[in-house]
């Protein structure tokens, strides 16, 4: 059966409304564990793992020193680099968090 | 129910101060406090924390804590995370709670940065020595809980500890707006408890941490002797919702809920108390 401009549009309105509601907002901390490394968490506010996502650690020049994801356990350390550098955890559009180094207690 | 005119534990001096106030004094409820300045924190920090068996709808009078059985914290970062308890003991430190009756033995903790610095829920966990009240001849052990989180990553804030006696949040204990109310279940060993009996208290004496004190002047003036100390019931499900008329921090004590019965050859109360923090929008 051949569907309608209009039942298809109808179809699509009944899929937005089943679409579950993204609200959440993405969450990283990050603190200097005073031997030379740093560790970066990262989260939801509504709980939701982090684990996978996308972290950078990026020097005064949008240079990439780093590129890792979150481990398992939302985690993710590296060598404190020597230079000025900020963090991008990039869970995607609209969901970006950047902390600069020095911010990092 | 229990109200002062059944605990009351004061002496002389509290008993002269009751026939002062008259024959119909207010109502007050023992509560065990555990308190820390902030419970929503932007990132971890080093913690205060201060224990208090206390009436702190009315800045005392205060009791003599024995040594906790146990003090610990049970943290998760994010829903799908593992709880991890840790012990807390180490850190507690006596000090005596200067009152008007005298003093009284409390404790408080120093808590490292190290132990709270990570994303997530924080559940800090009080298991009291029994308190034997002689004004009723029976011991009252009170299960405390107080939540902290950091930087809005919740974990664990709803599930139990299990605690013989227990409230269970249905509501965020760290993150309540004037005006708005808070929800929980009562439980004993994970059991809901139906139709408990709880009391409310506001801290209406700020805690002065550095003279262990209470302010001389309380935050706010109880209109008769029924609002020092609100008593409500839970439904046939165990749970409550109470409404939260001021900033600040509000306790609530689930009443002889916990399926231990007998200390000593005394009776034995097992109630659950657990503490909130409110605050203004704006």
């Amino acid at each position: 059966m051949r569907k309608t401009l209009a039942q298809w549009a109808g179809l699509a309105a009944a899929l937005m409304l089943l679409t579950p509601a993204s609200a959440h907002s993405p969450i990283c901390n990050c603190y200097d564990n005073g031997d030379g490394t740093v560790t970066c968490e990262g989260g939801f506010s509504d709980g939701a793992s982090a684990a996978g996502v996308a972290i950078r650690v990026v020097d005064g020049e949008d240079r990439v020193l780093i590129d890792g994801k979150m481990d398992d356990s939302s985690s993710f350390s590296f060598t404190k680099p020597d230079q000025e550098f900020h963090i991008v955890f990039d869970a995607g559009q609209s969901h970006i968090v950047t902390i600069f180094g020095e911010d990092i207690e | 129910m229990r109200t002062a005119a059944f605990r009351s534990v004061h002496g002389v001096l509290w008993a002269g101060l009751g026939i002062a106030l008259g024959a119909a004094g207010p109502a007050r409820a023992h509560f065990q406090v555990l308190y820390t300045a902030e419970t929503a924190l932007d990132s971890g920090r080093a913690m205060h924390v201060m224990m208090l068996f206390t009436h702190p709808g009315h800045g005392g009078p205060s009791m003599d804590m024995g040594q906790p059985e146990g003090f610990y914290v049970v943290s998760q970062r994010g829903e799908e995370a593992a709880p991890v308890k840790t012990d807390l003991m180490q850190y507690l430190e006596p000090v005596r709670w200067h009152a008007e009756q005298g003093q009284a033995q409390a404790y408080q903790a120093d808590l490292p940065r190290t132990l709270a610095r990570s994303l997530g829920d924080y559940v800090f966990v009080l298991e009291p020595a029994p308190f034997y009240e002689s004004g009723e001849d029976k011991y009252i052990q009170q299960f405390t809980k107080m939540l902290v989180n950091v930087g809005g990553v919740p974990g664990n804030w709803g599930a139990a500890v299990g605690l013989p006696a227990e409230i269970l949040p249905l509501d965020k204990p760290y993150a309540n707006w004037t005006g708005g109310v808070f929800r929980g279940v009562v439980v004993a060993s994970g059991r809901p408890v139906p139709n408990a009996e709880l009391e409310v208290e506001y801290l209406n004496y700020a805690l002065d941490l550095e003279g262990h004190r209470f302010a001389s002047e309380p935050e706010v003036q109880y209109p008769q002797g029924s609002f020092g100390t609100l008593s409500i019931k839970a439904n046939d499900r165990g749970e409550f919702v109470i409404g939260l008329a001021r900033a600040g921090w509000w306790g609530i004590c689930a009443l002889t809920v916990g399926t231990d019965t007998e200390h000593e050859g005394k009776p034995l109360s097992q109630d659950a108390v657990l503490w909130i923090q409110v605050k203004d929008m704006r």
